[in-house]
């Protein structure tokens, strides 16, 4: 058996682009194919939809993005934010409804080999422009961490609404609990 | 904030006898008020009209004595410029809200549902009103003295029809519909020579009220041109709301277990109690004695000792509409407003839970140099929202349209309370942005050529 030695090696090649936290930025900008531009549009407008919000849950790792057109129809820019690098799932999207969007809206931009292509990430790094700056307000959370936040605020508002817990306060059998720091941490969030 | 750029301009004169009573003057206490809305058919009778109008519209500073203050004031529409035949370079350089006028913004501001301009009274959004004439006194021998001479001035005029009318006075309570005193809160604002309410408050540029003069950005106000126009006017949101009082206390009455907790959970929806003591200086009971002294019924501010809510919650009416210095998203200086609160219609009586069908509410003025940064930026961001505060979604308990989806957060502890399923409690008649000239400016529309 070989054991593993050494420093741990990146998954990835280190990739343009800057980080803040977590979280890193990927911009591309495309030439758009002659002509192109409206079945450009059409395809945006089609997975601008509730197919899309899907999609996002099924990346599990974009934070947000835009599609912009720009410089009368000619150029396209993809903007983006992602959790750690925006190609360490490239090969998993290949295979879903994700990898078909990219698919069909980089076929409008001149040269795209196809998000199945093995020099798909090539393409892409020679067509980014790293930020200058990018900062985020939340770089410590990724968005798996603002989903399990979000569910667990909702969680606990409810769980204040209930009279059971307001009683629970007051019973003297929870008063060790009540009073430990990391309790009194969570009652500060419930008096506001 | 920088504190030395605001005071070391300090210099600045506002020309007082140049700007209408109506647009810097606090409410007179006890109050009779009347407003009017013209349509003027033919520019030239506009005009005569104004020639008439301008020796009986008040400028310059209020009597000392709040109590004997009366004054009439004149404003104007867009479509009230457009009919006066202002040339159209000078109309196209106000700004956009007011051409397009209140009805156009009811979505922005939050006037959907029963509050939409479809539902809204006749003449409110029709572009009908032209001329807006306001009449307010602390008597009514002294009103009705003024409004003579006023009508006199319109009936003479034929081509300029009176369209609307409403009279608005103090309750006998000397509160609102809802049993709130109100009328309390008035910005300090720099070079007017008129104290604010709040002597914590550090002076307002006066730019943010009146055209012509520096405002907080440090730069002078976008203002229409020419400049005799502009100069010394400024822009008022007039706005007829009617009050559910019913709703209102059945909905206090069904979310409290006593008159005690009905009161606080009022004064928390409100942010004072009935008295007009606010709870940041009274978090526990009404304080009459403390209302009624001038100098300390609106002495406070939020962040030192309140800024998490615990006495008034963030989400308050009066905390939400002037935030003074608490944590909230943005500059609280920027969204200052003139605020004047009128009654009409007649009170529900003490203690009747059921609606009588009577039509009774406020006609509110709401007065700034910049529509969409003052009046429009509070209604979207502070009284149809919550995300300020930390409480998206949440609306203002009192003034917001909640359509029985609302939610309120009071602070308490150790849990905060969570009303929810909230009515509304007011629905919107209609409203108009109107300019309100300086008397040279009224004299410049009143001679227009042509």
């Amino acid at each position: 058996m070989t054991a593993t030695t050494g420093a741990a090696q990146p998954a990835h090649p280190e990739r343009p682009g800057r980080s803040d936290g977590v979280c890193s930025e990927f911009t591309v900008f495309t030439k758009i194919k002659p002509g192109h531009a409206d079945a450009l549009r059409k395809d945006l407008a089609k997975i601008a939809g509730a197919e899309n919000r899907a999609a996002l849950r099924q990346i599990g790792t974009l934070h947000d993005a835009r599609h912009v057109i720009f410089d009368n129809d000619t150029q396209f820019m993809f903007a983006s934010v992602f959790d750690g690098s925006w190609d360490t799932y490239i090969d998993d999207f290949g295979k879903t409804v994700v990898g078909k969007h990219f698919d069909t809206i980089f076929a409008h931009s001149e040269g795209f080999p196809g998000v199945s292509d093995p020099g798909v990430k090539d393409w892409f790094v020679a067509h980014q422009e790293p930020a200058g700056v990018f900062v985020s307000s939340y770089p410590d959370l990724t968005v798996q961490q603002i989903w399990k936040d979000h569910r667990v605020d909702e969680a606990f508002e409810e769980v204040l609404d209930t009279p059971e817990f307001r009683a629970a306060l007051d019973n003297p059998a929870n008063a060790e609990l009540v009073a430990t720091p990391a309790f009194q941490k969570l009652l500060e969030e419930a008096s506001a | 904030m920088n504190t030395a750029a605001r005071t070391s301009a300090a210099s600045v004169r506002v020309e007082i006898d140049d700007v209408q009573s109506g647009a810097l003057r606090p409410r007179p206490v006890p109050y009779e008020g009347k407003f009017i809305f013209l349509r003027v058919d033919d520019r030239h009778a506009g005009r005569a009209l104004l020639r008439r109008l301008l020796p009986l519209t008040a400028a310059g500073l209020p009597e000392a004595d709040r109590s004997r203050d009366a004054w009439v004031a004149v404003a104007f529409t867009y479509q009230g410029l457009e009919a006066l035949g202002v040339p159209q370079e000078s109309l196209d350089s106000f700004p956009q809200a007011f051409r397009e006028g209140m009805a156009a913004r009811a979505e922005l501001i939050g006037d959907a549902g029963e509050s939409a301009p479809a539902h809204w009274e006749a003449p409110f959004g029709t572009g009908d009103v032209h001329i807006a004439l306001s009449a307010l006194s602390s008597d009514a021998a002294q009103l009705d003295k003024e409004l003579e001479r006023a009508r006199v001035a319109y009936e003479d005029t034929p081509g300029v029809q009176v369209i609307w009318q409403q009279d608005v006075h103090q309750l006998p309570t000397g509160r609102t519909t809802f049993g709130f005193r109100d009328g309390i809160s008035h910005p300090n604002i720099e070079g007017v020579g008129l104290p604010g309410s709040n002597p914590q408050e550090a002076p307002i540029k006066a730019g943010e009220f009146i055209l012509g003069y520096p405002d907080e950005t440090g730069s002078l106000p976008p203002m229409p041109s020419p400049e005799v126009l502009g100069r010394n006017g400024t822009y008022v949101a007039v706005r007829k709301v009617h009050t559910n009082v019913a709703a209102w206390r059945q909905y206090l009455r069904a979310n409290s277990s006593s008159a005690e907790e009905e009161a606080l959970l009022a004064a928390k929806m409100v942010g004072r109690w009935p008295s007009g003591a606010p709870l940041a200086l009274a978090p526990e009971h009404d304080d009459p004695e403390l209302a009624a002294d001038p100098h300390r019924v609106n002495n406070f501010l939020y962040r030192e000792n309140d800024d998490r809510g615990f006495r008034c919650p963030a989400g308050a009416h009066i905390r939400r509409t002037n935030p003074r210095d608490s944590t909230i998203i943005g500059d609280a200086r920027m969204h200052r407003l003139i605020r004047r609160g009128t009654t009409y219609g007649p009170p529900l009586p003490e203690g009747v839970l059921e609606d009588d069908g009577a039509d009774r509410g406020l006609v509110g003025v709401f007065i700034g140099a910049h529509l969409e940064r003052q009046f429009e930026f509070i209604k979207a961001e502070w009284v149809n929202d919550g995300n300020f505060i930390g409480h998206p979604g949440e609306k203002d308990p009192v003034a917001g349209h909640h359509g029985g989806t609302g939610s309120v957060t009071i602070p308490e502890k150790p849990v905060r309370r969570r009303l929810q399923n909230l009515p509304s409690f007011v629905v919107t008649r209609g409203g108009e942005y109107c300019f309100v000239p300086g008397l040279r400016a009224l004299r410049w529309l009143a001679e227009l050529e042509d």
